[in-house]
């Protein structure tokens, strides 16, 4: 592995395939303990007003130096909220990297693909970098992917769910079409599920409610870096093809046959 | 006395008050205090210039924790 399975997401290079969320951590030193056993290089945080009766710390300076924040837009309900916030986070020296969220129902949370796109298409030309949340579509990931997106995240399950890769073969379709990475992105819920989505040939996942719910999330961030790896590891090792029983052991020369 | 309003709330302006002061009254110091002012997003190399004006609805927002 090393550096030639780096991953590349719009002309910057990581070498883990683990992204992380910030939300939902008792505590800010929970949450830089998680980010930290994670290995993940791409961190994403929210961006919310500032409230001048309950004043928490700065999240960024408990973590570590050399992650690249990914702020969402979470919270849009409009195309045109997630552009306000992409833009409100850029000019105040945020990376010019989205994590493009257009969700209007805030029961299932899914997104809305047509606020997506359009609001895709006005933060792509204006210079950001947009990773997109969306339906595991494929044709969705196809528009989003012309109109420059530089990955695409299919949820797996609904956001905060933890059902696993509930979405699977809409989102294997999604991989063999794509040109762009695929990150699968909201939904997982165990370590086996993030290495059951690398296994299927996703680019990266990006995990936050498995383990800031963990008992231990710490140990769970750790768990999923292992899983990711071994994942991707597998992935690139080909697994085999589902066939009949067919014994591992020589057929000749069985004690007691003759 | 002019005042604006910063997230909603009214703040009194002191004469040629800048974005970078206004952040300091607010003891906002922390690297990433994301300003809008009447709608547009400020860039932060010009907190130091932009002079907020009577009646300018200000939003200062940062990023918290989220997925």
């Amino acid at each position: 592995m090393g550096d030639v399975d780096s991953l590349v997401i719009g002309g910057r290079r990581f070498a883990s395939r683990l992204i992380v969320g910030t939300g939902k951590y008792e505590s800010f030193p929970m949450m830089a303990g998680a980010v930290t056993a994670s290995g993940a290089e791409l961190v994403t945080v929210a961006v919310r007003l500032v409230d001048f009766d309950d004043r928490d710390g700065d999240l960024t300076s408990f973590l570590p130096a050399e992650v690249l924040l990914l702020p969402n837009t979470a919270g849009a309900r409009t195309a045109d909220d997630a552009v306000r916030v992409a833009r409100l986070a850029r000019a105040g020296g945020l990376p010019d990297w989205v994590k493009l969220e257009v969700i209007p129902d805030g029961r299932n949370l899914l997104p809305d693909p047509i606020g997506t796109l359009e609001a895709a298409e006005v933060l792509v030309g204006e210079g950001f970098t947009v990773l997109p949340y969306m339906f595991p579509d494929p044709l969705l990931a196809r528009r989003l992917e012309e109109v420059g997106c530089a990955t695409v995240m299919p949820l797996a399950a609904p956001i905060g769910s933890g059902r696993g890769l509930k979405l699977r073969e809409s989102i294997a379709i999604m991989i063999e079409e794509a040109r762009v990475p695929v990150i699968v992105d909201a939904g997982l819920g165990a370590p086996s599920d993030a290495a059951a989505a690398m296994e299927l040939g996703a680019d990266a996942v990006l995990v936050n409610t498995a383990i800031a719910r963990a008992a231990d999330p710490p140990s769970m961030a750790a768990a999923f870096r292992l899983a990711v790896d071994a994942g991707r590891r597998g992935y690139l090792a080909e697994v085999m093809e589902q066939q009949s029983a067919e014994p591992s052991s020589p057929l000749a020369g069985i004690v007691g046959a003759s | 006395m002019s005042s604006c309003t910063v997230n909603g709330r009214l703040h009194e302006l002191e004469e040629h008050e800048t974005v970078a002061r206004l952040l300091e009254r607010l003891g906002l110091n922390a690297p990433y205090a994301l300003v809008e002012r009447n709608g547009e997003p400020v860039e932060r190399a010009s907190y130091p210039h932009v002079a907020l004006e009577s009646d300018d609805r200000i939003l200062v927002a940062r990023p918290v924790a989220g997925g």
